[in-house]
């Protein structure tokens, strides 16, 4: 909670540590071997642990909190930086997408679980739905690739109807049961459904937008990039419109009412909220986000099929958003980073890398049961205590 | 297994400081792709070891104009994470050629990739016929056999026994569902006659519906399309209902853990796998010694053999015409009479290797015994129902 009288802080903590992140990045990424992997991961526990004792964190966290606007274009920069640095190393790049693909996915399911408390253990099958429109329709149809997106989240959200009834009638561990059922019903539809490829999946088109072939090498004068950075900036544009949406919704009254109905749903209800109307919201919300990105994972990757989205995938996504915080978008996108990036380099490990980076996860909610970053305290902020305002 | 690493390295460094000449080889980087991780890592750990063997023979041997770098990755058995792998093999220039790809799902979904940035991969292991034939990619070949030669020559091979009806079972996965699809269609085109045919699910455990089913058809074959857990299963089941049909199945049961989980029962069941087996081969008893003498912890497992087969190809090819991924392309166009420990390996326009064997297997006193060999083919035990 920001006190009136407190004066502002300086941007320049946060903006350092962004520099600082993105550098690190570039380092980790393109680390390619054992020694260097392990002692950069060492190296930023161990960092992190000096900074928190010198309480530096908490002056990053205040000067990102006090300028978010300019701290998230600085965030958005240091991304778009850290991408062009690898132009041309197409896996970087990669992993890189499926890092932004992943972030919008699980905004979506912070939406459900953060702000209301929706346990969704579905995130996986709703993403699937995104990717199987996306594959179907780019076969069969002449739509255009940006509206067979949005058509991916749309049908991800109605899907959602479907187990609508019994989440809402349900509470707790009975409605996460729900979801549970919903994942594994949906895998095997998928399995036995043979008009949508089966077991073996399905081939989906690559993205076009209004002619521009996006996985094709970018050529641009005497520069020459890999085709998925033109991937990446449409990813990251999404993902920059979901986290928009998500933290304008956790700032207005309809955050205000989800954070009731999550805290207290008797007390809400005693004070006029409409419970359904705020888990449908939100339920529906999140699974279009999840709809949505998987669309577009579907063109980026080329191919799908159920085995992509089992329980076990849900069960990741989830993860994420708990290991990022609860509601916390910038710990969403965090965490993304990590259960994305850390197994992909610990694959000199073999068949142990799971095992390492299970016991990583662990080790970080056990010394941080709330999460990375855990969503701070609402800061009610009067329009004269804006920045600018005043 | 990490300290045996460990001390194989220090002793390859010293090795290497020791012998000056050694300095003087190109480092060249190959690659292995499989699942270490997941349902089906016992396969991918036995491909990835005899990978490993290949190249470590080949760095051993004085002759060899390169020293190989083998990078191993994991596809988890799952499309995304493959892509991801063979975005990363593919991506990496240094890397010049891979064996890849024990899941079907996985190899189909690769191919673009390799196609794309041009690597030339050697599938070990994925059966689907698509990953050779659905595509006119020069970079995709494959030494084992597709899952329609092994039904071309177990439905003929059945009919000729005399068998007339059967009653087909198969998971379904992309595997039994596969199996079922070109077992059925090779068994009609011999006259064979199905009489029911059921889907199960993956892990099912209670066949009983099924099973009375296909009792009351009265077939003269149970065939089963899946892999050994349920194949187990069945065969138990079968018996607890009272089927006396004669039980045959796929390349998916051959397993040690098939027997030892039938027991007895599993006495006269028939399966076919790709490949001669290993022991018949002049070269396959010198790679089980070798293959033990290296020390690994787990076993070469049913497709190992073929991942070695794999990586030796690929090596081979390297060092006649260098370390250059269009090289080796082109190389691999025309590959024939290939010598290797499971037989001759002669690539068709699509890759795909059209000189497979197939051996039939038969379950003699808890053993899986090629049919050649065997007391049953000799006349000296019975199959059932015959």
């Amino acid at each position: 909670m920001s006190e009136p009288s407190r004066t502002h802080a300086s941007l320049l903590p946060s903006v350092a540590a962004v520099l600082a992140g993105a550098v690190y990045m570039v380092f980790f990424l393109a680390g390619e071997s054992q020694m260097v992997v392990f002692g950069l991961l060492v190296g930023a526990v161990l960092a992190l642990a000096a900074f928190k004792h010198w309480r530096v964190l908490d002056a990053v966290g205040q000067s990102a909190r006090d300028h978010q606007g300019p701290f998230s274009i600085v965030v958005v920069a240091a991304v778009a930086a850290v991408c062009l640095y690898f132009y041309d190393d197409a896996f970087v790049l990669f992993l890189l997408g499926t890092v932004l693909v992943y972030v919008l996915t699980c905004l979506g399911l912070n939406i459900q679980f953060g702000f209301v408390g929706v346990m969704n253990f579905a995130g996986a099958s709703f993403f699937g739905v995104g990717c199987y429109t996306a594959a179907v329709l780019t076969k069969h149809t002449a739509l255009p690739h940006l509206l067979i997106i949005v058509l991916g989240g749309l049908l991800a959200a109605l899907l959602g109807f479907v187990i609508l009834i019994p989440v809402l009638k349900t509470r707790g561990h009975y409605a996460a049961l729900v979801t549970i059922a919903f994942a594994l019903l949906f895998k095997t539809f998928l399995e036995v459904n043979d008009t949508l490829g089966g077991p073996q999946g399905l081939k989906a088109a690559g993205l076009n937008l209004f002619g521009w072939d996006v996985g094709r090498d970018i050529a641009i004068g005497d520069f020459e990039g890999s085709f998925y950075l033109g991937y990446i900036a449409v990813i990251l544009l999404l993902a920059i419109l979901g986290f928009i949406m998500a933290r304008r919704m956790e700032d207005s009254w309809i955050g205000l009412n989800m954070d009731a109905v999550r805290l207290d749903e008797t007390v809400s209800a005693c004070f006029g909220q409409s419970i359904p109307r705020w888990k449908i919201t939100a339920f529906t919300i999140g699974n279009f986000y999840c709809g949505v990105a998987g669309a577009f994972y579907a063109m980026m990757l080329g191919y799908i099929a159920p085995t992509n989205f089992t329980f076990g995938d849900s069960l990741i996504l989830l993860s994420i958003v708990i290991l990022g915080g609860l509601g916390s978008l910038w710990g969403t996108v965090v965490a993304t980073g990590i259960v994305i990036i850390i197994p992909e380099k610990f694959q000199v490990l073999q068949e142990y890398r799971f095992l390492l980076f299970s016991a990583l996860v662990i080790a970080i909610l056990l010394f941080r049961p709330q999460g990375l970053l855990p969503r701070p305290l609402r800061g009610y902020r009067t329009l004269k205590s804006l920045p600018g305002k005043s | 297994m990490k300290l045996n690493k460990r001390i194989g390295l220090t002793l390859g460094l010293l090795l290497i400081i020791l012998a000056g000449p050694a300095w003087a080889k190109e480092k060249v980087q190959v690659a292995f792709i499989g699942p270490l991780t997941g349902g089906v890592s016992a396969i991918g750990v036995g491909g990835r070891n005899s990978a490993d063997l290949a190249v470590r023979l080949r760095n051993a041997d004085p002759k060899a104009k390169y020293e190989y770098e083998l990078v191993v990755l994991d596809d988890e058995c799952k499309p995304n994470t493959g892509v991801q792998v063979a975005t990363k093999a593919a991506a990496d220039k240094k890397i010049i050629a891979a064996a890849a790809h024990y899941c079907s799902v996985v190899a189909l979904a690769g191919v673009d990739v390799y196609h794309k940035f041009g690597l030339p991969i050697v599938v070990w292991g994925a059966v689907h016929p698509d990953i050779t034939y659905g595509n006119d990619y020069k970079e995709i070949h494959r030494v084992n056999g597709t899952m329609i030669n092994q039904n071309e020559v177990a439905a003929k091979f059945v009919k000729e026994l005399g068998y007339k009806t059967w009653v087909n079972l198969y998971d379904t996965t992309d595997y039994g569902k596969g199996m079922n699809e070109y077992f059925s269609k090779y068994l009609t085109a011999n006259g064979g006659k199905i009489l029911g045919s059921f889907g199960v699910t993956a892990d099912q455990q209670d066949f009983t519906a099924e099973l009375t089913q296909a009792k009351k058809l009265d077939p003269d074959v149970i065939w089963f399309g899946g892999l050994t857990p349920l194949g187990v299963r069945i065969r138990l089941q079968m018996e607890k209902l009272g089927l006396t049909s004669q039980f045959q199945s796929c390349s998916g049961i051959i397993s040690d853990a098939y027997v030892t989980g039938t027991g007895e029962l599993a006495e006269g069941t028939i399966a076919f796998r790709e490949g001669e087996p290993v022991e018949h081969l002049p070269g396959g008893k010198w790679f089980m010694e070798e293959y033990n003498k290296a020390g690994y912890s787990e076993a070469p497992d049913a497709f190992g053999p073929f991942a070695f087969v794999a990586m030796n190809l690929i090596l081979d090819t390297i060092e006649e015409v260098g370390p250059k991924r269009k090289a080796v392309v082109k190389r691999m166009e025309n590959i024939k009479d290939y010598k290797s420990i499971v037989g001759a390996v002669t690539f068709d326009e699509h890759g795909q290797n059209i000189s497979p064997a197939i051996t039939k297997y038969v379950v003699q006193d808890g053993q899986w015994v090629p049919w050649q060999d065997s007391e049953y083919a000799a006349g000296k035990r019975q199959l059932k129902r015959r």
